[in-house]
């Protein structure tokens, strides 16, 4: 087995000792820092569709990632400037008169994973902080919102509003428990996502 | 027509109950118990007796544990020793008698004295480090997790102790959260290796001890663990939420294990809440899953609500149900 499929292998079962060995062993063998990554970016890939279909669950995928944060810091100097495998700036926050966090940082973990550069804002975000952080940060594509809330889904809506009528051009996607594709559809959103492994992919095919 | 405790009997027994169980009116909750939780207000950060900081801001329907940088009490997992530090089980003379009073003041004909326990072992895993640093220790560190559990169950025990005692309820209702609404947090494989056993310690004290009925409060999806509930001593399982199927697990488990829920808190409970709307909840509810090893309910954790009028409106949407269905 080559070193680059062991690198893929070992990041979807999560073994974060043994990845940086292997990505450097890897770039040892000549494979080129670009297509580790990617093979780790497919790996997650496989880990996201596995969580959405309850194969695995929370920690195996939390595992997966820090296995392959683990990876990225070995090649984070070899990728310094190259932009081929980044899809952008991601933009995330929970919003306002929300507190929950777990939810958003694995829906920011896996987006990451995907290929994205995070700008996470946390939790009780206004809504013109969304739009104050697009502004603030280079090559914005896609904003991510969450709401946990029954009572915060007032305030989804108006983060999505004032990001669109900022006219700037990126994307919304918006998720949480008790969001509904129909009523991301209604406050004018882009894309819904139900969990965090099906994020990164309908991220990915937002920005495409 | 049956008393409550009777009629509760039956719907769990698959007998022939006379009426819906409305909600937790079984529960004879004794909440003046000197448990030495040290719990925030709306609007006040406590540091608890864990040493975890709790915060309660204005609006929030609840407090949350504080897992940033300065406030987390477990940073590494393999430290527990060193940073987890049980409160004492001494209280003040005289401190148990309220609770005493409140108990003897029961009923136990109709109702269950029942106590309140929360958080439960895997949600004192997550306030004390985070939920992510935890649900990674249970893959990273799976020694120090088993041990750090083995503390926790022998706090529980101790304070089952204290309870049984003191106060000699016939039920409690149990707290420990273990899944979001669409997942369990943890694989069924994971949560049997962690916490199967400590529970069957912890339930299995409370039922050699006169506690005739176990409650276990987990609002979220958990079809997947009712094997080990069941296997553990739980006879209801309350905060059962739709994601669940329950006529099905009904059709599975019923008379090994009552469920108690089918509506979801987070749809009824609002401030813009109606009367019409709950109705409508709860007959599809009861509609569904019928007259045996089935409590219609809310979500919510205790017998209350977090906007005025939700929780009688409940029980009055039930009863309605009770007059077509019954």
């Amino acid at each position: 087995m080559s070193k680059i499929q062991e690198v893929k292998e070992k990041v979807e079962i999560g073994k974060t000792k043994l990845v940086p060995g292997l990505v450097q062993e890897a770039l040892d063998e000549g494979s080129s820092a670009a297509d580790i990554l990617q093979a780790m970016v497919d790996s997650m890939g496989i880990v996201g569709e596995k969580f959405s279909s309850g194969e695995i669950f929370v920690p195996e995928m939390l595992i997966a990632a820090k296995a392959m944060a683990k990876g990225v810091d070995v090649l984070r100097p070899l990728l310094a400037g190259d932009t081929t495998n980044s899809l952008g700036t991601c933009i995330i926050g929970t919003v306002a008169g929300d507190l929950h966090d777990i939810g958003k940082n694995l829906v920011s973990m896996m987006i990451e994973s995907a290929g994205f550069t995070m700008v996470d804002l946390g939790v009780d975000v206004p809504a013109e902080r969304f739009v104050e952080a697009i502004k603030e940060n280079e090559n914005v594509t896609l904003v991510a919102c969450s709401g946990l809330l029954t009572t915060t889904m007032p305030a989804l809506k108006e983060a999505v509003e004032t990001i669109k009528a900022s006219g700037l051009d990126v994307k919304v996607i918006v998720g949480g428990a008790p969001v509904t594709p129909e009523y991301a559809a209604e406050i004018g959103a882009d894309g819904f996502a139900p969990d965090a492994g099906s994020a990164a992919v309908k991220a990915k095919e937002m920005v495409a | 027509m049956l008393t409550v405790k009777e009629n509760l009997k039956e719907v769990m027994t698959g007998g022939n109950p006379d009426r819906f169980v409305k909600q937790y009116e079984f529960l004879q909750m004794i909440m003046s118990v000197p448990s030495g939780r040290i719990k925030p207000q709306i609007g006040e950060e406590v540091i608890n007796e864990w040493g975890i900081t709790i915060r309660w801001p204005e609006g929030q329907l609840a407090s949350f544990p504080v897992h940033d940088e300065q406030h987390v009490v477990l940073k590494d997992v393999t430290e527990w020793k060193k940073y987890v530090k049980a409160p004492s089980m001494e209280r003040p003379e005289g401190a148990w008698d309220q609770a005493i009073a409140d108990a003897n003041a029961v009923d136990r004909n109709n109702k269950y004295v029942a106590a309140f326990i929360a958080p439960g072992l895997f949600e004192m895993t997550h306030y004390l480090m985070g939920m992510e640093n935890a649900l990674m220790s249970f893959y990273e560190e799976p020694e120090a997790m088993h041990e750090l559990i083995e503390y926790l169950t022998e706090y529980e025990l101790d304070y089952a102790k204290a309870l049984v005692e003191n106060l000699h309820p016939d039920a409690i209702l149990h707290h420990d959260d273990w899944g979001s609404q669409i997942s369990t947090f943890l694989s069924p494989a994971m949560f049997e290796e962690f916490f199967l056993e400590s529970y069957k310690k912890i339930y299995g004290f409370y039922k050699a001890n006169g506690v005739e009925l176990i409650v276990h409060h987990s609002d979220s999806y958990a079809a997947t663990l009712v094997p080990y509930m069941i296997e553990m001593g739980i006879d209801i399982w309350q905060g059962v939420m739709t994601t669940n199927d329950i006529p099905k697990m009904i059709k599975e488990y019923g008379g090994q294990i009552t469920f108690m829920g089918g509506v979801h808190s987070g749809v009824i409970d609002h401030p813009e809440w109606t009367k019409e709307q709950i109705e409508a909840e709860f007959a599809r509810a009861c509609r569904e899953s019928g007259k045996l090893y089935f409590i219609p309910g809310a979500c919510q954790g205790l017998p209350v609500s977090s906007f005025p009028g939700v929780y009688e409106a409940c029980d009055e949407a039930i009863e309605k149900m009770t007059k077509e269905l019954f």
